[in-house]
C-alpha cells in the first residue's frame, strides 16, 4: 500500500502539483489498490489460458468420444439422486463411492440450461467443463506452489489441456476426473503458503473426498502425505499430520458409517454390502492380463490411450520416476507412481479411464524437470564461459524446436478429431426415435444400455419399464418385474455395448434372437438396431 | 419431526465442538501464530517495580519455599506482600518468619474479613502495594526467578496494561484425571488464552497475573463476593479497553499441581463454573465495545454448560442415530459431532507429546491409554461440575470449596495441606 501510494510522477516536481489533484490521485490509489490485487497476475494468466484450452475442448464435446457405458451409468445415478430416488435408480450395491455422481447431481443444472434437447450423456458433458477448470487451475496453482517459474505452470496447464487424450477423457462423465480434481486440491492446500492448520486439515478432508469420489485414488493417498511432510515445520508438523489424518479419517468413515446404519456393512444372505462390495471388486473382477503381453485387454487399452496422445504419458511415465529423485517434485511423482503401479501390476483389473489420474503429474512433472534442466544448463557466467553457455542456450532451442515438431502433428491430428468427428449420432438418431415414440406406447418394456436410460426416461416411458440389459440377467429385484421373463419385454435397443458379451447374459441372448428389427441407425458395428420382441416366439 | 430436532440438535453440537476445536488449536494454525505466543526475550533492562502478592491460607509447609524462590528473582526491584487471615497463626508466624530475613523487601498483611477468601484477601493487600505493577501468585507456585525480567520487558514492548504468564500443571503421572488436567492447561494456556487477548475478551487466570497499578485500582481491584474473581477482572478490565498481552515460555511457566483426588478436582471445577456463572449474571461484558467480543464473552462464559451438555447429548443422539428408526440421512447427521470430538482427541494426544517435548518428560505408552481411555469419564466429570454448579448457584450456596494441595509438583514432594485461595 505505502509504495502505491508513493508519489508516482518523476515528471512532474512536487512543488508543482496541485494539492487536490495530489489528494485525489491518493484516494484514486486507495480505491483502485484493492482491485489491482485481484485478480492476480496468476488468476488472470488462469483465466486465459483456461479459454485456450476451453477452444478445444468445447467444440463437439457431445460428439467425440462415442459415449461410454459408464457416463449413461453414472448420469442415470446422479439423476436418481436428484429424484430422491437414493444413491441409484436400481439397488445401490456399493460398486463405486457415491461422491462422484453426488456431485455430478449438482451439477446437473448446466447441461439443463445449456443442451435441454440434446442427447443426454452429450449434454451432461457439459457438467465436466467447470470440474476441468478448476483441474487445470489446480494444475498450475501446484506447479506453483512446488516452486516452479510462471511459464513452467502455464506450460504444465498447456501440456495438460491441449493433450488430445485429456480432452478425450476428461470430456466424459467419469468419476475418476472428479476424483483427481480433489486429489490435486489435497496436494495445493498440503503446500499451502501460509502452512495453516486448517488448510491441512482440508487437505486430508479433501483426499477422503477424492477416494469417495473413486475408490482408486486411495493408493495416491501417501503422496498428501508427502506434500505434508515438505508443507510443514518442525513443531507444528505433528499437530499437522494429525489434523490431516482426522480430515481425512473422519470425512471418509462416513462412508462404511452409510453402509453400517442400514445394515448394509457386512455381507448377508438377502442383501448387499460394502464389504461384499469390496470382495467382488478385488476377487471377481477378470483381470485385464499384464500390459506387457500382447494383446491382453491391459495392453490393449494402453495402447488406445497412446493411440490418442503418446506424447504426454510417455513424457510423463519418465518424468514421474526421475521426480522421484526430485525433492520439489516427490509428492505429484510418488502420486503418478502409485497411481501408475496399478497399471503395469500384473493380472489386476484396469480400468478404461485409469489414465484419468494420472495426467495432471504427468503433466507437471514433465515441465518441472525441463524447468530444473534449463536452470542447470543456463547456470553458466556467459562472459566467462562463453562457449558451454552458447552450447546451452543452442541445445535449449534445439530440443524446444524438436519437442514442437514431435508434438504438433500428433496434436493437431489428435485435437482435429475431437473438434470434428460425430461418434455419438446413432444415439442421438435413437434418442430422438425414442422422443417420438414414447407418447404412442407409454407403458412399453424397454431394454437397453445405460447410455440411452435417461433418454428413454425422459422422454416418457415408465421408469420401472426402462431397464438397463444385464439387469434383465443380474438383478433378482428386477426379473421379479418381468412376469413372463423376456417376453415381458416390448422393445430391445441393440447397441455395440449389448451385443460385445451376448453369450454370458441369456436373457439378453434371448430379447436379442427372438426379435425383429423396426429400425436401424448407422451401419457396421457400430450400428444402433430398435427391435421390437417377439414374445410369443418359441 | 423427533427426525428433524435431532438433525438440528446435531448440527448445533457439530458447530459447538468445531468452533471449541478450532480456537482450542489458535496457537497452532500458523508458524506466525505460533511464534506470537512466545515471551520476546528480555532486553536487560530492568524499568518496572512490582508489588507480589502471595495470600496464604494453611499454607505453613509451602510457603517458605514459595517466598524463597521468588526472592531467587534476576529482577531484584519488588517487594512481595504475603496475606495472612487474622485466624491463620501457623501461616502467620511462617510469614513473619520469612519476612524478617528481609524486612524492606517482604511485608505481611493481615486480612480481617469474615469469611475469607482470595479476591478479599488480595482487596486488603492492594492499598499496600508500592510497585508500579502489581502480580498474583499462589503460596504453592513454583516461579522461574526469570519470569519477572520477562514479563517486565513484555509490558514495555507491547504498552500493555495486563501481562499473563503460563501457568502450567505438571503432576500429568499422578492420576488418570491429573494426565487429562494437565492436558487442559497446556491447550488454555499455550493455544486458548492468547486468542482471547487477541479478540479483547479475556477470563484471567488466578496467578501469575500481572496488572499495572494504578489501572488495578482504577478498576476498584477484585470483586470479594466472586467465585472466579480471575476471570471477573479480566471481563471487567476488558470491557474498559485495557491491553492484555499473553506469554508463554515453557521455561519459565509458573508449575503447579493438580487436585489429589477426583472429588476436589470435581469441587474446584464446580467453583470456576459456578463463578462463571455469576460473571455472567453480572452482566459487565455487556458494556464490551464490539458485537464480536460480546458474543465471544457469551459463548466462553456459557462454555462449560454447553460442553457438559454436548458430553451427554452426543452418546444419546448417537444411540437413537443407531438404534432408533430414523431416516439414515438423520442418522448419518447425529454422527457429525462425533468428527470434531475425535478430531479433539487426536490433537489432544499430538498436544501430550509436545507436552512432553516441551517439559522434558517422558510420556509413556500407559498416559497415551490413560488419554485415551479417559476423555469420556473426564468429560463426565466436567459435566457433573457443571451440573453441581448450576445447582450451586440456583439454591444461592457460594461458599468457597476447598482444594488440596499435596505439593506433588515440588521436587521434594510434601504433606497434605488445606489451601482455600485455590489455584
Amino acid at each position: 500500500m505505502t509504495t502505491l501510494a508513493e508519489p508516482p510522477a518523476v515528471e512532474v516536481p512536487p512543488e508543482d502539483r496541485p494539492p487536490l489533484r495530489d489528494r485525489a490521485r491518493r484516494v484514486a490509489v486507495l480505491v483502485t489498490a484493492p482491485l489491482r490485487r485481484w485478480p492476480s497476475r496468476d488468476a488472470v494468466i488462469v483465466a486465459a489460458l483456461v479459454a485456450v484450452v476451453g477452444c478445444v475442448y468445447l467444440p463437439n464435446i457431445g460428439g467425440f468420444p462415442g459415449a461410454s457405458d459408464d457416463e449413461g451409468t453414472y448420469l442415470a445415478q446422479a439423476w436418481a439422486v436428484r429424484e430422491g430416488l437414493g444413491l441409484a435408480h436400481y439397488t445401490y450395491w456399493y460398486d463405486h463411492p457415491p461422491v462422484g455422481w453426488l456431485q455430478l447431481a449438482a451439477l446437473a443444472w448446466l447441461p439443463a440450461a445449456v443442451a435441454p434437447d440434446a442427447l443426454a450423456v452429450a449434454a451432461g458433458r457439459y457438467a465436466m467443463v467447470p470440474v476441468v477448470a478448476i483441474i487445470l487451475a489446480l494444475t498450475y496453482v501446484l506447479t506453483r506452489r512446488l516452486g516452479f517459474a510462471r511459464p513452467t505452470a502455464a506450460a504444465a496447464l498447456l501440456l495438460l489441456g491441449l493433450s488430445p487424450l485429456t480432452v478425450t477423457l476428461y470430456r466424459q462423465l467419469f468419476l475418476d476426473t472428479f476424483a483427481v480434481a480433489w486429489l490435486l486440491a489435497a496436494l495445493v492446500l498440503a503446500l499451502s503458503p501460509r502452512k495453516h492448520l486448517w488448510h491441512h486439515v482440508a487437505a486430508g478432508a479433501a483426499a477422503a473426498v477424492a477416494v469417495l469420489s473413486k475408490e482408486t485414488m486411495l493408493v495416491a493417498v501417501p503422496a498428501v502425505a508427502v506434500a505434508l511432510w515438505q508443507g510443514t515445520l518442525r513443531g507444528l508438523r505433528g499437530y499437522s499430520l494429525v489434523g490431516a489424518t482426522a480430515g481425512l479419517a473422519l470425512v471418509g468413515v462416513f462412508f462404511p458409517l452409510y453402509a453400517l446404519l442400514k445394515g448394509e456393512l457386512f455381507p448377508g444372505p438377502d442383501h448387499v454390502s460394502l464389504i461384499g462390495a469390496w470382495q467382488f471388486q478385488l476377487q471377481n473382477r477378470t483381470g485385464s492380463g499384464s500390459v506387457f503381453e500382447a494383446g491382453s485387454s491391459a495392453n490393449k487399452l494402453v495402447q488406445s490411450w497412446l493411440f490418442y496422445d503418446w506424447v504426454l504419458p510417455v513424457a510423463g511415465a519418465i518424468a514421474v520416476v526421475a521426480g522421484l529423485f526430485v525433492r520439489r517434485l516427490r509428492a505429484p511423482a510418488l502420486a503418478a507412481v502409485l497411481l501408475a503401479v496399478m497399471v503395469v501390476r500384473p493380472g489386476g483389473y484396469l480400468p478404461a479411464m485409469y489414465v484419468i489420474g494420472l495426467l495432471p503429474f504427468f503433466a507437471i512433472a514433465t515441465v518441472g524437470l525441463v524447468e530444473i534442466a534449463a536452470r542447470r544448463l543456463l547456470a553458466v557466467d556467459p562472459l566467462r564461459h562463453g562457449r558451454r553457455y552458447r552450447a546451452s542456450v543452442a541445445l535449449l532451442v534445439a530440443s524446444t524446436v524438436a519437442a514442437v515438431v514431435l508434438v504438433v502433428p500428433v496434436w493437431t491430428t489428435g485435437l482435429g478429431r475431437a473438434v470434428t468427428r460425430a461418434d455419438n449420432s446413432g444415439y442421438e438418431a435413437t434418442a430422438v426415435w425414442l422422443r417420438a415414440h414414447a407418447p404412442v406406447e407409454p407403458h412399453a418394456r424397454v431394454v437397453l444400455d445405460d447410455v440411452l436410460w435417461l433418454d428413454a426416461v425422459n422422454a416418457g416411458f415408465e421408469r420401472e419399464r426402462v431397464i438397463w440389459f444385464y439387469k434383465l440377467d443380474l438383478d433378482t429385484a428386477v426379473t421379479a418385474t418381468l412376469p413372463r421373463g423376456w417376453r415381458s419385454v416390448d422393445y430391445v435397443i441393440s447397441s455395440p455395448a449389448m451385443r460385445a458379451d451376448p453369450n454370458i447374459l441369456p436373457n439378453v441372448a434371448a430379447v436379442l434372437t427372438h426379435s425383429h428389427v423396426v429400425v436401424t441407425f448407422g451401419t457396421g458395428d457400430d450400428r444402433i438396431e430398435i427391435r421390437r420382441v417377439d414374445q410369443e416366439a418359441q | 419431526m423427533p427426525a428433524v430436532m435431532l438433525a438440528a440438535m446435531s448440527v448445533l453440537l457439530f458447530a459447538f465442538a468445531a468452533m471449541t476445536l478450532w480456537w482450542t488449536m489458535h496457537a497452532w494454525r500458523t508458524p506466525e501464530t505460533l511464534a506470537a505466543t512466545r515471551f520476546a526475550a528480555p532486553d536487560g533492562t530492568h524499568d518496572l517495580t512490582f508489588s507480589l502478592l502471595v495470600p496464604a491460607r494453611h499454607e505453613e509447609e509451602v510457603l517458605e519455599h514459595t517466598v524463597a524462590r521468588l526472592m531467587t528473582a534476576t529482577h531484584t526491584d519488588l517487594e512481595i506482600l504475603i496475606i495472612v487471615g487474622h485466624d491463620d497463626p501457623g501461616t502467620a508466624a511462617v510469614a513473619e518468619k520469612i519476612a524478617a530475613t528481609d524486612p524492606a523487601r517482604i511485608r505481611v498483611i493481615t486480612d480481617t474479613n469474615v469469611p475469607k477468601n482470595k479476591p478479599k484477601a488480595l482487596n486488603t493487600a492492594l492499598p499496600h502495594c508500592r510497585g508500579a505493577v502489581v502480580g498474583v501468585f499462589d503460596a504453592e507456585d513454583q516461579v522461574h526467578p526469570d519470569l519477572l525480567a520477562h514479563v517486565d520487558s513484555a509490558f514495555r514492548a507491547t504498552g500493555a496494561d495486563v501481562v499473563q504468564g503460563g501457568v502450567q500443571l505438571i503432576n500429568f503421572h499422578s492420576s488418570w484425571f491429573s494426565l487429562h488436567n494437565c492436558l487442559e492447561y497446556f491447550f488454555w494456556f499455550r493455544s486458548r488464552l492468547h486468542l482471547h487477548a487477541r479478540k479483547g475478551f479475556i477470563p484471567l487466570g488466578g496467578n501469575t497475573v500481572f496488572v499495572r497499578t494504578e489501572v488495578l485500582r482504577a478498576a476498584g481491584g477484585w470483586d470479594g463476593t466472586c467465585l472466579a474473581e480471575d476471570c471477573d477482572l479480566g471481563v471487567r478490565l476488558s470491557c474498559v479497553g485495557a491491553k492484555v498481552v499473553v506469554a508463554y515460555e515453557s521455561a519459565i511457566v509458573t508449575k503447579e499441581e493438580t487436585p489429589d483426588t477426583l472429588m476436589s478436582l470435581l469441587k474446584q471445577r464446580t467453583r470456576w463454573n459456578q463463578g462463571f456463572l455469576q460473571v455472567l449474571r453480572k452482566r459487565d461484558w455487556k458494556r464490551l465495545p464490539t458485537m464480536r467480543q460480546r458474543m465471544l464473552a457469551r459463548y466462553t462464559l456459557t462454555g462449560p454448560f454447553v460442553q457438559a451438555f454436548s458430553a451427554v447429548a452426543i452418546p444419546i443422539g448417537l444411540y437413537i442415530g443407531l438404534v432408533m428408526d430414523v431416516p439414515v440421512n438423520v442418522a448419518l447427521l447425529t454422527f457429525t459431532p462425533v468428527v470434531p470430538m475425535i478430531a479433539t482427541l487426536m490433537f489432544q494426544i499430538v498436544g501430550l507429546r509436545d507436552f512432553g517435548q516441551q517439559y522434558g518428560l517422558r510420556i509413556r505408552a500407559l498416559h497415551y491409554a490413560r488419554l485415551v481411555l479417559g476423555a469420556f469419564p473426564y468429560a463426565l466429570v466436567l459435566s457433573l461440575a457443571a451440573v453441581r454448579a448450576v445447582w450451586r448457584e440456583w439454591t444461592g450456596k457460594n461458599n468457597w470449596e476447598l482444594t488440596k494441595h499435596v505439593g506433588a509438583h515440588l521436587p521434594q514432594g510434601g504433606e497434605p495441606v488445606l489451601e482455600g485461595a485455590a489455584a
